[in-house]
């Protein structure tokens, strides 16, 4: 499929044919080798072991009574749909659901814009400040959550350095914009992310694409929307996709700077399933409000897959 | 599409440098530097504190000019949180081994051969790649509790598992823009399946294999849920932890919360400029991009 899509030579097209044809006995199609299967199974029974099993085995303690502690820690039960009407009468969880949209959109927003401005930018700025500004994106990325959340807590709480640049160094600007903060901090640790992966989109457009443009008296703006934009459009969709999935993932950021408050103001879904499951010993409860999560996270990716397939 | 053409592909486009270049061009490349300068200078603004702060022996949250030391690192350096650190290597270390070797083939096979369920199995590994791992760690805490394993290398094959779908996608995507045609010509000159994944796919694929790896290596780093509820020995605690200690302490070290933060980015920076330079001018996510 891969060898077609490229769009290469002929022959590369030829050689790759066999492999698409519909399905039926032929002799000219590949058959399932047996050592496919021991390239798969080291991955498989891990994956199987400690992954669908526990994905598994979270649905069920769900809708069951376990704590972290006390009679029902070791001696728990099943409960049926006791948790479940729980989260029905639950007026936090649908703040909660609310916050983590908007702390996901704008995520998603701001990551895709700046991130492809960068890479776009990139192609054109010169050396020093390609490598500086580049380097320093690069670096939020990369950086530990953990070191990420302490000095972007430092940067906004009273006295930090952007109250101290918008002249009013008493401001809590942590405490006043909570959900924008964390939403900034978490756009400034994924830029980078997609940075590389537009910067390397950008790469495989072929430099005739872009010149025959120009020949065309297309303006940088005009070659950028109606050549550049809709070459990138799968990646685009791409990045959406893992940016939703990072930033539904991204517990620990936000734990660090907020902890869910100030007020719930950041009680975004998954500080919501940890502060009930280990603050709260409500483990049961924790475990339900993360199936939800997966429930969400599954409902995007099948909507990516469905997006995928009507493009091809 | 040769190999030759994914390396022009993979190469730069910049405008030929030198006199010829047009004068709105060069007055686009000034404006375009001018940008992402400003780019830069905004995704510094949050990490001056960390810096101020580690040379700082008055550090506080707020930002000043700090009153010099090296004191702040000589405490964050010391045997316990150098024990950190260790166990941080060694539970990233494994963690990204262990995903690595057995994503790597795997995503081999869900690239080129003939799988039966092949786009189930595909979407199940992108229906786990978005899992995210919260909800993991409760039911995960529980096997390991009925199995004493509540401990740093069993944790390190936890962390590693829960990056490979995202890997085997990764990888399995870069496979899937290497020409078919190298394998065949080698398949031709009879090549078995060890020495096709060793000397053809593996060293095209490398890029892939290297920015899955690097991505392995950078969860399992900062990672802090998993470690905390699943490594109850505190002496197998990674540095997340550590630096979690810190905070927690009745007299509050900023000074030395900065320091070891910035101290535990270093390894990923490092191992990022490392790669990058393997793989001069970037990574080419090529074949991840289709999707």
């Amino acid at each position: 499929m891969a060898t077609t899509q490229l769009g290469g030579g002929p022959g590369a097209v030829a050689l790759g044919a066999p492999r698409q044809l519909p399905s039926g006995r032929r002799l000219d199609r590949e058959r399932f080798q047996w050592g496919s299967l021991t390239l798969l199974t080291p991955a498989l029974v891990l994956l199987v072991l400690l992954f669908l099993i526990p994905v598994g085995y979270a649905f069920y303690l769900g809708l069951t009574n376990l704590r972290l502690i006390g009679p029902t820690a070791l001696h728990w039960h099943f409960t049926g749909l006791t948790n479940v009407r729980k989260l029905g009468s639950d007026t936090l969880f649908p703040k909660s659901v609310l916050l983590t949209a908007v702390f996901v959109g704008g995520s998603v927003i701001g990551t895709v814009v700046v991130g492809l401005t960068a890479a776009m930018l990139m192609r054109t700025a010169s050396g020093i400040v390609r490598i500086l500004a580049g380097g320093i994106v690069i670096v939020a990325f990369m950086m530990p959550a953990v070191s990420a959340g302490m000095t972007w807590y430092a940067a906004s709480t009273a006295g930090g350095t952007f109250a101290t640049l918008l002249g009013s160094s008493g401001t809590d600007l942590l405490h006043s914009n909570p959900l924008l903060i964390v939403t900034a901090a978490n756009t400034w640790s994924q830029t980078g992310f997609a940075m590389l992966v537009f910067a390397a989109a950008l790469r495989t457009i072929p430099v005739e694409v872009i010149e025959a443009a120009a020949l065309e008296n297309a303006s940088p703006v005009q070659r950028f929307r109606m050549v550049i934009l809709p070459l990138l459009r799968p990646t685009i969709v791409t990045v959406v996709l893992l940016v939703t999935l990072l930033s539904l993932a991204n517990f620990g950021l936000v734990y660090i700077m907020t902890q869910g408050g100030p007020n719930d103001a950041t009680n975004i879904l998954p500080v919501y399933s940890y502060t009930q499951a280990f603050s709260f010993n409500n483990l049961a409860y924790g475990v339900l409000i993360g199936d939800v999560m997966v429930i969400i996270a599954t409902i995007l990716a099948a909507g990516y897959v469905w997006a995928a397939r009507r493009r091809t | 599409m040769t190999a030759l053409g994914i390396a022009e592909a993979a190469a730069p486009q910049l405008p030929p440098s030198g006199k010829r270049v047009p004068e709105a061009a060069r007055a686009r490349r000034r404006l375009g530097t001018g940008l992402l300068a400003l780019v830069g200078i905004l995704f510094a603004l949050p990490l001056l504190w960390m810096l101020a702060a580690s040379f700082d022996s008055q550090a506080s949250w707020t930002i000043e000019w700090p009153h010099f030391t090296w004191a702040n690192f000589q405490t964050a350096t010391g045997s316990t949180y150098l024990h950190s650190l260790w166990n941080s290597f060694v539970l990233s270390g494994v963690a990204t081994l262990i995903s690595t070797a057995a994503s790597t083939p795997a995503a081999y096979a869900l690239s080129r051969r003939r799988i039966p369920w092949k786009g189930p199995l595909l979407l199940i590994v992108l229906f786990l790649s978005g899992v995210p791992m919260s909800i993991l760690v409760v039911p995960v805490f529980q096997m390991f509790a009925d199995n004493n394993l509540l401990s740093i290398i069993p944790t390190a094959v936890f962390l590693g598992v829960t990056t490979m779908p995202f890997e085997i996608w990764l990888i399995k995507n870069f496979i899937d823009g290497i020409p078919y045609d190298l394998e065949e010509a080698a398949r031709i000159e009879r090549a078995n399946t060890t020495q096709i994944l060793l000397r053809v796919v593996g060293p095209l694929a490398l890029p892939g294999i290297g920015a899955a790896a690097i991505y392995g290596f950078v969860q399992a780093w900062g990672n802090f849920i998993v470690p905390l509820v699943l490594i109850t020995n505190p002496n197998q605690q990674p540095g997340p932890i550590a630096i979690f200690g810190f905070i927690g302490a009745a007299h509050v070290q900023y000074g030395a919360i900065a320091a070891f933060s910035l101290l535990y980015s270093i390894p990923v920076f490092l191992l990022y400029a490392i790669m990058s330079r393997l793989f001069a001018g970037g990574f080419t996510l090529g074949g991840a991009l289709k999707g």
